[in-house]
């Protein structure tokens, strides 16, 4: 389980000139999770890992990684236990596959056996003598993913790692950023606009929106919003949302219905009785479900894929 | 060292040695050239010809060959996206120091090459008496620090750019400028102007008997300065490329 945060930003606000792309983020990955980043394209995920990274300068704020502040002394060691890959694979076309996670490895100072280890991961072992200009989109992005894991580290940082894969190539991506806390104990930042995705392979969740992160929390958290309810639409409103209350129910009115919690039929079918003797009549009984996707919408200002 | 080392491994199937060997061909070819058939005269002179030739012809050649140089190392990062990897792995300012590094050493190799070259076709002709060492080692120390002011200039220009043609245009304008200073001045303040700057034999020629006589440069305090402007470009150029470069957001 985990127990501490291994990444924390406490107000990481970053402006381009006037333009204000991440707005006081307060971010926080628990060590051992998969977090999903969440948000439509332009929301500012890339830039936030960006500033992680230490790739981007933030404006304000502060980053906390491992536990200790990320300074300009600091930077570089605490990058060593991290991996990256943003936005689109980094390769030297020129180079084999193999020669470029050996650049990587010898930068890392990690060992020459996780070559082999992370080839076999991404399963590129057998073209590790092939040109990287010569692999598609796919291998690249696999490439990027074993160059990121080289050394194994502690945090992998993923920005929309299945970009350009197939249907094949993305399921596989995603059942390995899975398995990665677990079997190698690699807590993993993962962005996505795609809920879908991050349904599939997040247990954390942060949903950033022009700029701001509008939700952080557990995704078991964000499902249980997904709930169902049921409308009444009654001829009285006002009186009817008393007696509700009265009976200990908590109830809401919204426009001309009135909302309540999910119910079994035969208190549903009491309700009406109770309703209808009160000379309350009774138009419409409508179960209304709110999905995830409504959630997730109504917090990103519905401009995001699903 | 080892970011060093690792530079020359990125390097590997680019051909940038034979490039830079292919343009040293073009430079030899033209000493090779100009000094055939050599007079009585100019047997008497030639070790100190060379040394007048030679900055002649890197101030045509060497602005595109440093272009040439810069653009190769730093197209590498550009095309693959690699700064945005290699920077979580190293500083930017390390990062920028090795591409520096990497390309002096080229520029080394190449300007040791072109004297060796010189020294060779002397004793090929018959150069009447030695070669004197202090001469060509001050001639071949100067002419590097011209390269490197060059080399700095391009680097900076093919690092900040994504599209390299706009360096190569540069590097192109720098050798018609050193055509054009050449018949204009024996000095210049300018980057391109350094070879001329930093010559230390000149030519006297005779308009009547048409005879060349070579002399070792007596530098004025004018042209002092001028060569003292090689220096100024390489940290006028090394310091602003470092800032741009470590400031630049992947």
């Amino acid at each position: 389980m985990p127990t501490q945060n291994l990444v924390e930003t406490h107000n990481l606000t970053k402006e381009y000139g006037k333009v204000r792309c991440v707005d006081s983020v307060n971010m926080q990955v628990p060590s051992g999770a998969v977090y999903g980043f969440l948000g439509p394209n332009g929301a500012g995920k890339s830039t936030t890992l960006k500033m992680l990274l230490g790739l981007a300068k933030p404006t304000a704020g502060d980053i906390t990684l491992f536990g200790m502040p990320v300074k300009e002394k600091t930077r570089m060691k605490l990058l060593k236990q991290t991996g990256s890959l943003i936005e689109s694979p980094s390769y030297y076309g020129h180079l084999t596959g193999e020669e470029n996670l050996q650049i990587i490895q010898t930068l890392k100072g990690c060992s020459e056996k996780d070559i082999d280890k992370v080839l076999k991961i991404v399963r590129l072992e057998d073209a590790r003598k092939k040109l990287v200009n010569h692999y598609s989109l796919g291998m690249k992005q696999r490439l990027g993913l074993a160059a990121a894991l080289l050394g194994f580290p502690k945090l992998l940082i993923l920005d929309e790692p299945t970009n350009g894969l197939d249907p094949a190539g993305i399921q596989e991506m995603r059942e390995l950023i899975c398995t990665l806390p677990s079997e190698y104990g690699i807590t993993v930042i993962v962005s996505s606009h795609l809920l879908s995705e991050i349904d599939q392979m997040a247990d954390h969740v942060g949903i950033i929106r022009k700029g701001g992160l509008v939700y952080q929390n557990t995704l078991e958290s964000l499902h249980s919003h997904a709930k169902q309810q049921i409308a009444l639409r009654v001829s009285h409103p006002a009186i009817a949302l008393d007696l509700l209350r009265q009976d200990g129910i908590t109830a809401a009115q919204e426009e001309d219905y009135l909302l309540l919690p999910m119910m079994d039929d035969a208190y549903v079918a009491n309700l009406c009785k109770q309703l209808v003797s009160q000379n309350i009549s009774l138009y419409r009984i409508e179960k209304r479900e709110k999905s995830l996707e409504d959630i997730f919408l109504s917090l990103t200002g519905k401009e995001s894929s699903l | 060292m080892i970011t060093l080392l690792m530079e020359w491994k990125k390097i590997k199937r680019k051909k940038v040695g034979l490039t830079m060997c292919a343009l040293m061909g073009i430079q030899f070819a033209w000493h090779f050239w100009a000094a055939r058939n050599p007079s009585e005269k100019e047997l008497l002179q030639g070790w100190l010809g060379n040394l007048q030739t030679q900055p002649l012809l890197c101030a045509i050649m060497m602005p595109t060959v440093m272009s040439v140089l810069a653009s190769r190392l730093a197209d590498i990062e550009h095309k693959g996206n690699t700064y945005k990897q290699l920077k979580t792995l190293r500083t930017a300012g390390t990062l920028y120091h090795v591409k520096v590094l990497c390309g002096f050493l080229f520029i080394l190799a190449m300007t040791a090459a072109n004297y060796l070259f010189l020294l060779a076709l002397g004793y090929l002709h018959g150069y009447v008496g030695d070669p004197d060492p202090k001469a060509y080692l001050l001639s071949f120390a100067l002419q590097s620090a011209c390269c490197l002011s060059l080399y700095l200039l391009q680097l900076d220009l093919s690092l900040l750019f994504f599209n390299q043609m706009i360096p190569l245009v540069v590097g192109l304008c720098g050798s018609m400028l050193g055509v054009i200073l050449m018949y204009l001045k024996t000095y210049s303040f300018l980057p391109w102007g350094g070879f001329l700057s930093s010559a230390i034999v000149m030519m006297d020629w005779n308009r009547d008997t048409k005879v060349v006589t070579y002399y070792y440069r007596d530098f004025s305090s004018i042209e002092f300065l001028a060569l003292t402007m090689v220096a100024v470009w390489i940290i006028v150029f090394y310091t602003v490329g470092r800032i741009l470069f470590t400031r630049k957001e992947s």
